[in-house]
């Protein structure tokens, strides 16, 4: 937990205080990149009982050929973002047209999807919860289903890459997990919440005391807490947070913590082996300035333990301030290296 | 289960012959199903697996029709022929038959080197899980007359199998549609302490054949739930234990991943979605808390479940409520 909020205080850019969300201004959109914001429906985040928007915003990269030639078919690469931030502001933090770019100069033409999970808590966890949505399925299920019916993409588990940063890592890890069928290779950046979140019986009273009116103004480590109850200890039985407080009868909750510990993707691991193993890459990283680099380096070791073959590699940064080059020169030549590549599209085959 | 009762049953475990041409009785086929699920795991636990499919009367002589299936777990320490010869799955096959709900029984061999699988997925033991829900009903569908669709699956299991039942519900709701848990073991989490720990540090082979009941069930839960293919140990098992004596609070949250009073607020909509879901157990049944709780829990986020306590322990009444509930329970919700 301390982990998580260092890294948090490495902040991208200073948030409104309203809303503590994190925002970046509009990248430069490269000439011949294609830039599409469109809603898609996430059934599996019908009835949410948090009332999180169903109908999500995500930002769609097009590479520079996909206007001028229409018969082509390319991989898609799905970029989860982080707490506290919307897809959009992930997208424009990340300069995400020019990496596209930049890789489609060298031979590496993908379709980028970022999808926006931003809840009223400040994040989904990507996590399977009636409270929040089932945001696992949402991005494996209902996203990849829509980007194949209205993009001319390689729509199978070899042309699938699933990457995302702190959060988004931690989304990584816990979807791949969960629908290994669906994607070909990951990569975590600075992966978040890897290990068990724990709470104390003074941090679970303070958590008890704030009111759901008030989870806006919380602080980001607060909401950060309160977001993962809700995504991992789920009680449609107790409004309004609709979530067992870690908190109970004066004492932590064991079994909550149990729940807690179900959703860390370190715990998980031992009952995952075949799902990781049937990938086609698995890669992780982060910073040696980042909070984070002990439990990232928890789970390359767990991963190692298993057999399980990954790239694992540090740099010298911190939570933010290398990850959207390093999408651009490691993370998409990674995917460039294990996805389908490209291909022109059988006769008469139109996206 | 006692010990008692299960020396019983392995005593009768030799084969039940049915006559072969005897199309008007329930017929026990004994397959083997290659299961590439459970190839490679460090037990050296068979991946080509015995199955037993019962198949209704009749079905020989109604070339066109097509079957309901339950497939049935079995519980821990007998290994599948014992099981069969104590539960006598085709008498209830038989019976439901002439009760108009003519179905397919499917028991997999859920046995292990440690006695039993668990129905999960563990490096060290096998995916018993994948085996079950995808490898054992593909294979079913392939080589039986079955309705192949959710709607005409049922999912029970006794005990072990109880625990399977629920496990594999959860994370396949798109396979089973209604399932049965009779006195299911293993739904609370089962945490390790130093001295367990110290204890499997310590096993040899002949620890292992000498093991009594609780004692095996203890260390095989912790092969399938806490694996490791790089241990000291011969079990290939991470207990946890650190050089300091302290325990790796890792291994007792892996074993509480597996826990299905854990997993259940997560897969809401899993148990939501069955179009039936019942449980039971005996009043005098060591299990009757772990149910309890479980219950507690499935009341508490208003998940619809029939539930039946009887009178009866852990074992003694399993083969009659096969016949008299759970192949009724079946007959009534399942498609056909």
């Amino acid at each position: 937990m301390k982990a998580l909020i260092a890294g948090a205080l490495l902040a991208l850019v200073a948030a409104p205080a309203a809303a503590q969300n994190i925002t970046a201004p509009p990248p430069p959109i490269p000439e011949g990149i294609t830039v599409e914001e469109i809603k898609v429906h996430g059934a599996s985040l019908e009835g949410n009982l948090e009332g999180n928007e169903v109908d999500r915003q995500v930002m769609v990269v097009l590479p520079p050929s996909y206007r001028t030639n229409p018969d082509k078919r390319y991989p898609v690469v799905y970029y989860l973002h982080g707490f506290a931030i919307d897809g959009k502001n992930f997208y424009n933090y990340m300069r995400v047209p020019e990496a596209v770019a930049h890789n489609a100069a060298a031979g590496r033409e993908f379709i980028v999807v970022v999808p926006s999970t931003l809840t009223k808590m400040g994040g989904s966890m990507y996590s399977s919860s009636v409270t929040t949505g089932d945001f696992r399925k949402f991005i494996a299920k209902d996203l990849v289903g829509y980007i194949d019916s209205h993009y001319r993409t390689i729509a199978n588990r070899g042309g699938r890459g699933l990457v995302g940063h702190s959060m988004g890592g931690y989304g990584t890890w816990v979807i791949g997990m969960d629908y290994p069928e669906v994607f070909d290779s990951l990569w975590a950046q600075s992966a978040c919440c890897v290990s068990p979140r724990t709470e104390t019986v003074e941090s679970a009273t303070a958590m008890s005391a704030v009111k759901i009116e008030g989870v806006d103004q919380s602080g980001f480590g607060m909401r950060a807490g309160l977001a993962s109850m809700t995504a991992w200890s789920p009680n449609p039985q107790n409004p309004p947070f609709y979530a067992d407080f870690p908190l109970k009868d004066g004492a932590v909750d064991p079994l909550v913590m149990a729940k807690w510990a179900n959703n860390s993707p370190l715990a998980m691991v031992a009952s995952h082996v075949g799902a990781l193993q049937s990938f086609d890459a698995i890669g992780a990283d982060v910073g040696t300035r980042d909070g984070l680099i002990r439990d990232d380096t928890l789970i390359h070791e767990e991963l190692d333990k298993f057999g399980i073959a990954h790239r694992w590699e540090t740099y010298d940064g911190t939570h933010t301030d290398k990850i959207g080059q390093r999408f651009d020169e490691v993370v998409l030549p990674f995917f460039g290296e294990h996805l389908d590549a490209a291909t022109a599209a059988r006769p008469g085959e139109r996206g | 289960m006692s010990r008692k009762l299960w020396a019983c049953a392995a005593a009768l475990a030799v084969f039940t012959a049915v006559p072969a041409a005897a199309q008007d009785q329930a017929r026990l086929n004994w397959v083997e199903v290659h299961s590439p699920a459970i190839a490679g795991n460090l037990e050296g636990n068979s991946a080509d697996r015995k199955v037993l499919v019962v198949t209704p009367p009749g079905y020989d002589e109604s070339p066109d029709k097509r079957y309901p299936v339950v497939y049935y777990l079995h519980g821990y320490w007998a290994p599948v022929e014992a099981q069969q010869a104590g539960f006598k799955l085709h008498e209830a096959v038989q019976a439901a038959a002439e009760a108009g709900n003519a179905l397919i029984m499917v028991m997999p061999d859920g046995f292990s080197k440690l006695h039993g699988g668990f129905y999960s997925s563990s490096p060290t033991v096998g995916d018993y899980e994948s085996f079950v829900a995808e490898d054992l009903v593909g294979w079913v569908d392939g080589h039986y007359r079955t309705i192949a669709e959710r709607a005409s699956r049922g999912l029970a299991g006794h005990s072990m199998g109880g625990y399977g039942t629920i496990r594999i519900a959860m994370k396949h709701p798109a396979t089973f549609s209604s399932i049965y848990m009779m006195s299911a073991c293993c739904l609370p989490p089962q945490p390790i302490d130093v001295a367990t720990a110290r204890r499997v540090e310590a096993m040899t082979e002949a620890d292992l054949a000498n093991a009594q009941f609780g004692e095996l069930a203890a260390v095989s839960t912790l092969a399938t739930w806490s694996p490791d293919p790089t241990a000291d140990n011969f079990l290939k098992v991470d207990t946890g234990l650190e050089a300091d004596g302290t325990l790796d609070p890792l291994v007792n949250q892996r074993l509480a991943a597996n826990s299905p009073l854990v997993l259940l607020p997560q897969y809401l909509p899993a148990l939501n979605s069955l179009e039936a879901f019942a449980m039971d157990i005996g009043d005098q049944d060591f299990l009757l808390e772990g149910n309890r709780q479980f219950r507690a829990e499935l009341d508490r986020f208003g998940v619809k479940y029939d539930f039946e306590l009887y009178e009866g322990d852990h074992g003694n009444r399993i083969a009659e409520r096969i016949r008299t509930e759970v192949l009724p329970f079946f007959g009534q919700h399942l498609d056909k």
